[in-house]
């Protein structure tokens, strides 16, 4: 029986492990793309008839805002020479007749403004006298951020399939252990025993294998993220983030463990009630 | 008082029980016999709920045992001692644990079942034998060890179905000897048999079925 007992434990374990394992790292990546929302930076494009006295004063200006950190003026002739020495095309360009590239102020907003803040940042720009365009990428943010979203909803999926899996895992345990103890109930139902009585036995077996199985997936995904958080913390010090990888933690362990007993419960209960149905005498 | 009253029992393709009325008193000794396949057992799964009568009425007490509900049977079943032929002991645990069952499953201190069981083993001789494995122990043992099961709850009725067809005179005589000491302290008890020259012997009386029907006995 202790073998058994372990090897259901493992199973259940095995299958509670994986997802939560998927969900430990979405949030992990979650929070590590918390970081990358601030270097948002806005490219204030002036027109192209604005003087470089003129650009500067607005350039001046827009360093002013309550919500700009900093701004970098980058005046047409810098911008030429950087798009040529980034290009390597000198000679082409020296042979235009002149310069198509507008002034430009590089605004880098304060790093605590949301997302609509923004939006309202932006507009401000825009609305500024000499101003042609303002361009702020957030394509990236925006397919970041799909992404995340669609791994959450991988995560969920496959948690849910996992967790009907190990309800169904628990179930036929339960009904194992019923089966193996027919005699047993039988006895217990002709002296006057009712199903609750019958019943609980495999409720505490049902919680047991819960249990078991939920500390027995935490050790996994535990030795995993061991497995897992040298090569990830290096990556993360690579991108400059002071942040490093967190596994689940003394509350994510025992959240595993009773979701598991829950689980266990709930598959015994089922399992015990129609195991006892329709065994007699009733 | 338990009330039989023109109670029939159905199956596919027989009548098991036809048209049966019998009175039995409260702390009455009752033994009910017949041939084989005359409806003895069918009269006592009836009045167990094992089974449902067809037509008729059972009561026990005064009360329709066709009310009885499913969640209730237990407790209604725990009114009952019920002692089988073959014993129906768990074999994976003592003979103390066998005799704790109906105790346990009544809810009572650990401490109140270890002494009412060790008085129920007493009372059928088995004292001492408590942590022995029932497959150990003779047939007859065996037997009272289910006969201290079906009385250390104290409950008002004993039933037995068939109790001495697998024992020798003597050890049968012994165990109507019990059910009689049971029945002088106030317990109705109603023994199945079709040993008539063993209850003939007993002074008590015998409800004769034949074919599902009461040829003899009924009390009305």
């Amino acid at each position: 029986m202790p073998v058994a007992t372990l090897l259901t434990w493992l199973v259940v374990g095995i299958v509670l492990a994986l997802p939560a394992s998927l969900l430990v790292i979405l949030q992990n990546l979650e929070a590590a793309t918390q970081d990358m929302h601030s270097p948002a930076r806005f490219s204030v494009l002036l027109s192209a008839d604005a003087t470089i006295d003129k650009a500067a004063l607005v350039s001046q200006r827009i360093g002013a805002r309550m919500d700009v950190a900093d701004v970098v003026f980058v005046d047409k002739e810098q911008a030429l020479a950087g798009f040529a020495a980034d290009t390597g095309l000198e000679g082409l360009l020296a042979s235009l007749a002149e310069n198509p590239l507008p002034h430009t102020v590089l605004v880098n907003p304060r790093d605590d403004l949301g997302s609509e803040e923004l939006a309202v940042l932006a507009r401000a720009l825009d609305s500024f006298d000499g101003v042609d365009e303002v361009v702020f990428d957030t394509l990236w943010q925006a397919r970041l951020m799909g992404a995340l979203q669609s791994g959450r909803r991988l995560v969920f999926g496959i948690g849910l399939l996992m967790v009907m899996g190990a309800v169904l895992i628990l179930a036929n345990t339960i009904r194992l252990a019923i089966e193996a103890r027919r005699d047993e109930i039988v006895v217990i139902k002709l002296i006057g025993g009712g199903d609750a009585y019958a019943r609980r036995p495999f409720l505490y077996t049902g919680l047991w294998s819960g249990l078991g199985g939920g500390l027995l997936g935490a050790a996994m995904a535990g030795l995993f993220f061991l497995y897992l958080s040298a090569p990830v913390d290096q990556l993360l010090q690579l991108y400059h983030s002071d942040r490093s990888f967190s596994g689940l933690g003394v509350i994510g362990v025992l959240t595993m463990m009773l979701f598991g007993g829950g689980i266990g419960l709930l598959s015994a209960w089922q399992a015990a009630a129609v195991q006892l149905k329709d065994l007699e005498p009733r | 008082m338990i009330e039989f009253d023109r109670v029939s029992k159905r199956f596919a393709d027989h009548d098991a029980l036809r048209d049966v009325s019998v009175t039995i008193d409260t702390g009455e000794m009752v033994f009910l016999t017949g041939h084989s396949g005359a409806g003895k057992s069918t009269f006592l799964r009836l009045l167990m709920l094992l089974e449902r009568a067809s037509m008729g009425t059972l009561r026990v007490d005064g009360r329709d045992t066709a009310r009885v509900k499913g969640r209730d049977i237990g407790r209604y079943r725990g009114e009952f001692g019920i002692v089988f032929q073959d014993h129906q002991l768990l074999y994976d645990r003592s003979v103390m644990d066998n005799v704790a069952l109906p105790l346990e499953i009544a809810g009572f201190h650990p401490r109140d079942i270890k002494r009412r069981t060790r008085a129920a083993l007493d009372k059928v001789g088995l004292l001492g034998r408590e942590r022995v494995n029932p497959a150990a122990l003779s047939g007859g043992e065996q037997q009272r060890v289910g006969i201290a099961r079906a009385v250390v709850a104290r409950p008002r009725f004993l039933v037995a179905d068939e109790p001495t067809g697998n024992l020798d005179p003597q050890l049968s005589a012994e165990i109507m000897g019990l059910f009689e000491a049971f029945n002088r302290v106030g317990v109705t008890v109603i023994v199945a048999s079709h040993d008539l020259a063993l209850i003939s012997r007993l002074r008590h009386r015998i409800v004769t079925l034949k074919a599902g029907r009461l040829v003899a006995g009924g009390g009305f």
